[in-house]
């Protein structure tokens, strides 16, 4: 008696704490379903009042305006590979330096550390135009190269994993090293395995940040061939007569590689965010 | 001090340096005003860059226009395909110049060429909409193209037309097509209200006195209880002239001969007292505080607005997406009621010759410029937008059927920007004023003097940048 007299007790919080987590689902889903629905309307389908929820004459114009004549496998290919490879790079570059700083001893440690964390608070703006020449100076101007490696130096990156590897006993270290493994060896084998979920979630956050990047992809890309799908479908869209529809399906396809990525990589998003709050 | 702190002193140091080198460079921010645009010589004096003999590539920049070279209905149109044309044609006479075309989104077109002015990289060629290059314009990375206008150009162009392009006494754009502003109606909608009469002709831009105009709306809010008899909106900046038009609808100037902003005078309140009235007598929509002028034409679309705004490129998308919804629509130009006479506007396009600060170049892009905006046949391809040249406008009036009623209304045309520097911040600063108007908490005199204090300081600053006040 005792015992189902509780179970009611516990079973109404729950079931209020689902609605609100629901209702917040549904309030963060709309946006992406309004969007993916609103490029099968017409322009003035997405502005009628009151809406329809669900297109009632879907068309695939828009998507056919949008592929068609337009180098639309090209920006996508030049998206992926840009997004790749700098995210490849920055998850490298980034794993490196952040176990350098949480488990090695060298001189100004701690002073180069504050040093790099402080370079957060400096806007990416501020540095377009010298990073813009020194692109110049090295004859990068409309290439893959000058997309990807302005990415790489990021100080994020760094600061995200050195919790993580903060987690890690300094004992494992310790252990690899009496076992005669070298410093890269326990880096790779013992310790990074070990950071998984945190190398996940850098590599989703950045991966997206550099996907969505459209200022410095655009200053970046001259030609045609050379744009990203962000760019590209922006340098399709005319300032003074918009087509909201158009705009739509650009910004679907522009956001469906995007989904793919992390739904693949969720697990390690989700655990690598509550793995790196708790300092052991 | 802790000596431990040092190090991170000297390497925080060094970082902030790195960080004032940056912003020297000004990124994002406005660019300090590159070497002063050259003079301009005297027609005659400008040589084809072939005379050197070497080699010169120009590189013209623009924002998406129109597609293909005369329709975009041709095969592979797109929205270099006029250029590539252009150039292909100008190398074929002149052997030595290769015109490269690229394209860029509207949509940073602004960083992208501040950047540009930065690092010397500026194309040698823009083509795009003349008052949204104003601040390139006074900011000296347009330099003056008076040599290579004759007066046979002059005479074909209207005065309005030009005085949308030139800057003082120079001319910085080299007009090719133009996208008049008007309002649109409904004329479907007015007859269900018993407003027959009011309707003009089909291809005809209908004029209005301010009285008339007031009285028509209030017949449609009281036959059509459910239509919204006009569109209004200050949510943004979003299609402000036709706020700017609204406030001289009473013949304010809003800008002295001082390029000083006067729209605080009695006319001028006049004119944001006159569309208050109509906001709080319920002749427009609702809520306009908090309204775009998308929403607005959204609703005018879908029948819920009875008049609107339009432009030439704009007005081919309304009857495209009404004639989806209703097959009947029938929708009609109208001027923005003036007193004395109707108010119009209009947006020219053309291309510009870039400071590269290179004179070959320079000559070179000029050359080019002369080129696409006089051929006789390259510009007929100003009929995808208005085309400026009254010799083209008789050549394809009969495809454009509103040309006729167009080139009519140049009478009435005012210049919304008066090329005054600093027109893009300008437009910032107007919106929050209408809203505090229309949401009551200004009245219109209060609105517009915080609006002319605030308009006539970011004037005033940007004249200090400008290198036609220096």
């Amino acid at each position: 008696m005792k015992a189902s007299s509780k179970k009611p007790r516990r079973e109404l919080p729950d079931r209020i704490v689902n609605a609100v987590v629901i209702l917040f689902a549904v309030l963060n889903i709309f946006p992406l379903y309004w969007l993916f629905t609103s490029s099968f309307k017409t322009s003035a389908g997405i502005f009628k009042m009151p809406p329809d929820w669900f297109p009632k004459d879907p068309s695939l114009n828009n998507y056919r305006e949008l592929l068609g004549g337009q180098p639309m496998l090209q920006w996508a290919f030049n998206s992926l590979l840009v997004s790749v490879a700098a995210t490849l790079l920055v998850v490298a570059c980034s794993s490196m330096a952040s176990y350098a700083f949480a488990k090695l001893e060298f001189p100004f440690k701690k002073s180069l550390f504050m040093l790099l964390i402080s370079s957060l608070m400096i806007p990416k703006e501020i540095f377009i135009v010298p990073l813009f020449k020194i692109i110049l100076k090295l004859n990068w101007s409309d290439s893959y190269l000058a997309m990807i490696f302005p990415n790489i130096a990021t100080a994020f990156g760094v600061y995200l994993l050195y919790s993580f590897f903060q987690t890690v006993p300094d004992s494992i270290r310790e252990s690899g090293k009496l076992d005669g493994a070298n410093e890269m060896q326990v880096f790779l084998q013992l310790i990074l395995p070990m950071v998984k979920p945190g190398v996940g979630a850098l590599f989703i956050l950045n991966f997206v940040n550099v996907w969505n990047d459209y200022l410095w992809q655009m200053l970046i890309a001259r030609s045609r061939e050379m744009m990203t799908l962000m760019v590209g479908t922006a340098s399709l869209m005319q300032e003074i007569n918009p087509n909201f529809a158009y705009k739509m399906a650009g910004a679907s396809v522009a956001a469906l590689p995007m989904l793919i990525i992390f739904l693949a990589f969720q697990r390690y998003f989700t655990g690598g965010l509550t793995m790196g709050a708790v300092k052991e | 001090m802790n000596l431990k702190k040092i190090p991170a002193l000297i390497l925080s140091a060094i970082l902030a340096a790195a960080a004032f080198t940056g912003c020297s460079g000004g990124g994002g921010t406005a660019p300090e005003a590159s070497t002063p645009a050259p003079e301009s010589t005297t027609a005659g004096e400008n040589a084809a860059p072939a005379a050197s003999g070497d080699p010169v590539e120009l590189t013209i920049w623009l924002t998406p226009q129109w597609q293909g070279v005369f329709s975009p209905d041709e095969d592979g149109a797109d929205y270099d395909s006029f250029f590539k044309e252009a150039g292909r044609r100008y190398q074929e006479q002149n052997p030595d110049v290769t015109v490269k075309v690229e394209v860029i989104p509207g949509e940073g077109r602004d960083e992208k060429l501040n950047v540009a002015m930065q690092t010397d990289t500026l194309p040698d060629l823009f083509f795009e909409s003349s008052f949204a290059m104003s601040s390139f314009m006074h900011k000296g990375a347009i330099v003056p193209i008076n040599d290579i206008v004759t007066e046979a150009d002059r005479a074909d162009i209207s005065e309005g037309l030009w005085d949308n392009c030139t800057v003082g006494d120079e001319i910085l754009v080299f007009p090719f097509s133009h996208m008049p502003g008007t309002l649109v109606y409904n004329a479907k909608l007015f007859r269900e209200a018993g407003l027959e009469d009011a309707i003009g002709g089909e291809y005809e831009i209908k004029t209005w006195t301010p009285d008339e105009f007031k009285s028509l709306l209030q017949q449609l809010k009281t036959s059509l209880p459910n239509v919204y008899p006009f569109g209004l909106w200050a949510k943004n900046n979003q299609a402000d002239t036709w706020n700017l038009a609204y406030l001289r609808v009473f013949g304010s100037s809003f800008f002295d001969e001082n390029d000083s902003i006067i729209v605080n005078e009695a006319a001028g309140v006049k004119g944001l007292e006159y569309i208050l009235d109509l906001y709080n007598e319920g002749l427009t929509v609702p809520g306009a505080e908090s309204l775009s002028s998308n929403d607005n034409n959204a609703m005018f679309i879908n029948g819920q607005v009875a008049v609107s705004f339009t432009n030439t490129v704009l007005l081919g998308n309304q009857k495209a997406e009404m004639a989806a919804l209703d097959p009947e629509f029938d929708i009609r130009l109208a001027n923005i009621p003036g007193d004395p006479e109707p108010k119009t506007f209009t947006y020219v396009s053309g291309g510009m010759a870039m400071n590269t600060g290179d004179e070959t170049r320079i000559a070179a892009a000029k050359d080019f410029l002369r080129y696409f905006s006089t051929d006789a046949e390259l510009i007929l391809a100003s009929k995808n937008g208005t085309p400026v040249r009254a010799s083209v406008a008789e050549q394809v009036a009969g495809e454009l059927p509103y040309l006729a009623a167009y080139n009519e209304n140049d009478r009435y045309m005012f210049n919304f920007s008066n090329n005054v520097p600093g027109y893009g911040e300008l437009r910032t600063v107007l919106f929050p004023e209408l809203q505090a108007a229309l949401t009551g908490e200004k009245t219109a005199q209060e609105a517009l003097d915080s609006y002319a204090a605030a308009g006539n300081k970011i004037i005033e600053e940007a004249r200090l940048d400008s290198v036609f006040y220096n």
